[in-house]
């Protein structure tokens, strides 16, 4: 395995980071579920490369540009749709992304379903670190604030949540257009790494292994949705070479997860400097209970 | 003493089932008045109209000389209503203080942006919140408890959890829907006690549905007997104690007072 | 004039395949209340069954079409065994029955692709091309034939659920499984029941799809506009499930026929979104009320 290999998966793994920390802001901490987040990836990959290819904007602002318009038709998708209840909500995303795909397949500005070669490359492990730097700060300063804890609120128990007044509808919207944003610069990011934009890269089963990746973090934990990009978007890379198999081992394995440990890996826990020092600390005063009880019967 | 919230002719069906037909009263400020009836009489239907999650079908409630009725829950709660419930609604998952924090959110006004960007005004609202919270977790002496996951707490305590809740978000009219549920007599005194401290120390008024007599009967300035989803009878416990029509409801079920 | 009607009748025979696939959504629905999205992947096998019996074994087109009935129904109940049971008796929220769902969905498409390949097959002919002329129109003989099955087994399916005790215990347990395990309903023998329904009728869609156009292991995502279908018609409802489908099947054909035939995928899932907004419980759905 040469650098250049690893380099290719370590961008690839961010940028299905940049997806997933913003689809864990919805789902793991909202608690709405989305189907539809290629379909945001896309808005979001096709506005940035319009803007880089057609109006030479540079690439930054581009990814913004890009980011904003996903989060612009989330906040209209949201508006039609966000009161609907449970999975009516993730059946009308499933829809719309599915929905985003067939009309790009018609769209021949861009290609239509054959596709839109030489996009510049212009993302790199360099930026897509930084990027992805920059959202997990902004996704941990949000959390830690009263409109992240409205969120969770809203996750747990909406009907209180609206008992002590925080407006649910604006919260999922404000919810559900960040996690579009930073699905749209994904996709922006995603462009302008392959060079190349097909209305196929969208599918139901990219917003599908989103979700997973989220799942398998464990619902309510960054750090979970971390691990969970990294090992999940590295692992069919690597095992690339068992080529047909290995989708087979991804879906018996979502199952597994699913049957087995719901609560994903980080079953809502956060890998944080506190936390770690909680349970330094917790481990030596049970080491310390056990030498003085002698350990009978705990 | 002023009236804080009034009930004009509210009615509220379910297709076709009057739930709450043609309902009549009026809550003094600073008073406790209970809510009781019969299981199906519709008291918390009465309590989910006024908090905004049902719509009236006809009438008006009235809060502070504003027509309430079909507003949104958040809205009202905006306005000072809020409430406890029957099957205790806690977030689950959160910590005794992270639920108290949470509803504490009226109480500062930063941004996303400020909270993103943690400037002064996220910092100093943050402040004010964390000494809210300790002073609500002291006066319900829950401070023991307060990293305590909501779920994991035992009942009685999560009952004063939603309370604790309730009060954080100051509001002027609590309705609390059988607070004392599944408690034995000793804790049934204490919740007592602690009702009539709150609205002492908040200054608040509060709308009771219990079906603990000595409850109703020891703490309430006036009690609204509701069969049906009528108003059966209105007046001081005493007078309800007396009243021959609420005495035939009761004795006609007679498994309801406990 | 008869360009229209015969587009209709195209219609009809599509959409009635659509209803034997969608009753299969809307009967796991009204039970679980989760969109099976599993149910795409036993439509697939099913063909896959009846295109190898009539092909490597050369069985005629009745017995591989009722064994491929029988093994989707097989599938299906032994999806629900493995990744659904578990999750109903632990309660777990219906997203992690979607997600195990299409877990399923992945690992069966991919195994057709492991071990049978990525190809497209096309089924033995059984009936002849030339259709039935009924003065300007025509009508296909397989076309006659889909629509002939697929309507016998949605009255078969009718019979079972208005008629027999199994059904009675059916559509107690969709009003409230709690209240039906309480009265003695075995849940777990009509979940088994409902899945095995499903999944016959899955197959018999299955080979009737693959007879129509070809075999592949993608036609799972075709299936998906049978959901749509469902949905349409208002998701655990079985009369729903059949107009919905009908209506789906020939506004699709309209669509296709005139204005372009890439626009019918597109009209399928933007109508999906347009139910959803004007009327989210569909056509035959109900509404309820959250309770406090």
């Amino acid at each position: 395995m040469d650098w250049y290999y690893i380099q290719g998966i370590l961008i690839l793994s961010g940028i299905n980071l940049l997806a997933v920390l913003g689809l864990s802001l919805l789902t793991g901490f909202t608690g709405l579920f989305s189907f539809g987040h290629a379909g945001f990836m896309a808005v979001g990959a096709y506005t940035t490369a319009m803007m880089t290819v057609k109006l030479n904007m540079p690439f930054t602002l581009a990814l913004l540009v890009g980011g904003l318009a996903a989060a612009t038709v989330s906040l209209i998708i949201g508006k039609l749709t966000l009161n609907l209840k449970g999975d009516y909500f993730c059946i009308a995303t499933l829809g719309f992304g599915e929905a985003i795909r067939l009309i790009l397949d018609n769209v021949q500005y861009f290609g239509g379903a054959r596709g839109w070669p030489g996009i510049p490359r212009e993302t790199g492990l360099m930026n897509v670190v930084v990027w992805n730097v920059i959202a997990v700060i902004i996704l941990v300063n949000l959390i830690k604030s009263r409109h992240g804890r409205n969120m969770q609120a809203i996750r747990e128990e909406e009907m209180a949540s609206q008992i002590i007044g925080i407006n649910v509808f604006k919260y999922k919207m404000i919810s559900l257009a960040i996690s579009a944003a930073y699905a749209g610069v994904a996709g922006g990011m995603l462009a302008h790494y392959t060079g190349f934009l097909q209305p196929r890269m969208f599918q139901l089963i990219k917003s599908t292994e989103l979700t997973i990746i989220v799942i398998f973090g464990g619902l309510g934990s960054i750090s979970g949705s971390i691990i969970g990009a990294i090992v999940l978007t590295s692992l069919p890379e690597i095992l690339r070479t068992f080529h047909q198999w290995r989708l087979v081992v991804y879906g018996a394995s979502v199952i597994f997860i699913m049957i087995t440990r719901p609560q994903g890996l980080m079953g809502g826990y956060e890998i944080s400097i506190t936390n770690i020092k909680k349970l330094i600390s917790h481990i030596s005063s049970l080491g310390r209970e056990k030498t003085t009880v002698g350990g009978d019967n705990k | 003493m002023t009236t804080i919230l009034e009930l004009k002719n509210v009615t509220k069906q379910f297709g076709g089932l009057t739930a709450v037909g043609d309902m009549n009263f009026q809550v003094k400020k600073d008073s406790i008045s209970g809510l009781i009836g019969p299981n199906g009489a519709g008291k918390t239907t009465i309590f989910n109209l006024i908090t905004g999650i049902y719509n009236v079908t006809e009438g008006d409630i009235i809060f502070e000389n504003n027509k309430i009725q079909n507003m949104e829950p958040y809205k009202i709660a905006d306005m000072g209503i809020t409430r406890t419930f029957q099957n205790i609604r806690l977030f689950k998952k959160l910590t005794t203080y992270e639920n108290i924090l949470t509803a504490c959110h009226y109480n500062t006004d930063y941004s996303v942006l400020d909270a993103v960007i943690r400037n002064k005004k996220f910092k100093s609202g943050e402040k004010k919140l964390v000494q809210q919270v300790q002073a609500l977790l002291e006066i319900m002496e829950l401070t023991d408890r307060k990293d305590v996951v909501a779920a994991n707490l035992p009942y009685g305590l999560q009952r004063r959890l939603e309370i604790a809740r309730a009060l954080a978000l100051q509001p002027k009219l609590l309705l609390l829907d059988e607070p004392a549920a599944g408690m034995n007599p000793d804790e049934t005194i204490k919740l007592m006690r602690l009702i009539q401290q709150i609205r002492d120390e908040f200054n608040l008024t509060l709308l009771v549905i219990e079906h603990h007599m000595d409850l109703i009967m020891g703490i309430c300035d006036k009690v609204v007997v509701l069969n049906f989803g009528k108003k059966l009878a209105e007046g001081t416990t005493q007078e309800i104690q007396t009243n021959p029509k609420v005495i035939e409801a009761y004795l006609g079920e007679e498994d309801v007072i406990c | 004039m008869s360009a229209f009607l015969q587009q209709i009748i195209n219609g009809l025979s599509i959409g009635s395949v659509y209803a034997l696939m969608a009753v299969g959504y809307s009967l796991v629905y009204s039970i679980m209340n989760f969109s099976n999205f599993a149910h795409g992947g036993v439509i697939m096998i099913g063909a896959y069954i009846g295109f190898f019996l009539m092909t490597a074994f050369e069985l005629p087109f009745i017995a591989a079409f009722g064994l491929a009935a029988i093994g989707a129904g097989l599938l299906a109940v032994t999806l629900e065994r493995i990744a659904y049971r578990p999750l109903r008796k632990r309660n777990a929220p219906f997203l992690y029955f979607i997600i195990s769902a299409m877990g399923a969905s992945i690992f069966l498409e991919n195994i057709v692709i492991a071990t049978i390949g990525p190809t497209f097959r096309t089924y033995p002919r059984v009936f002849s091309t030339t259709p039935f002329q009924l003065g300007a129109i025509s009508l296909g003989r397989l076309d006659a034939v889909m629509f002939i099955i697929s309507g016998l087994s949605l009255l078969l399916l009718i019979y079972i659920i208005e008629k027999t005790k199994t059904g009675m215990a059916i559509k107690a347990t969709a009003y409230s499984i709690r209240a039906s395990t309480l009265m003695g309903v075995n849940t777990d023998r009509i979940i088994f029941i409902v899945f095995g329904l499903g999944g016959v009728l899955a197959g018999v869609a299955g080979v009737l799809f693959g007879m129509k156009y070809t075999v592949y292991p993608q036609i799972g995502f075709i299936t998906m506009k049978s959901f749509i279908a469902a949905v349409f018609g208002g998701l655990g409802s079985l009369p729903g499930a059949v107009i919905g489908s009908i209506l789906l099947g020939v506004i699709e054909t309209l669509t296709a026929g005139y204005f372009s035939s890439q626009y019918r995928d597109l009209i399928a899932f933007v109508l999906l979104i347009a139910v959803l907004i004007w009327r989210p419980s569909g056509l035959m759905g109900k509404i309820t009320e959250d309770k406090a």
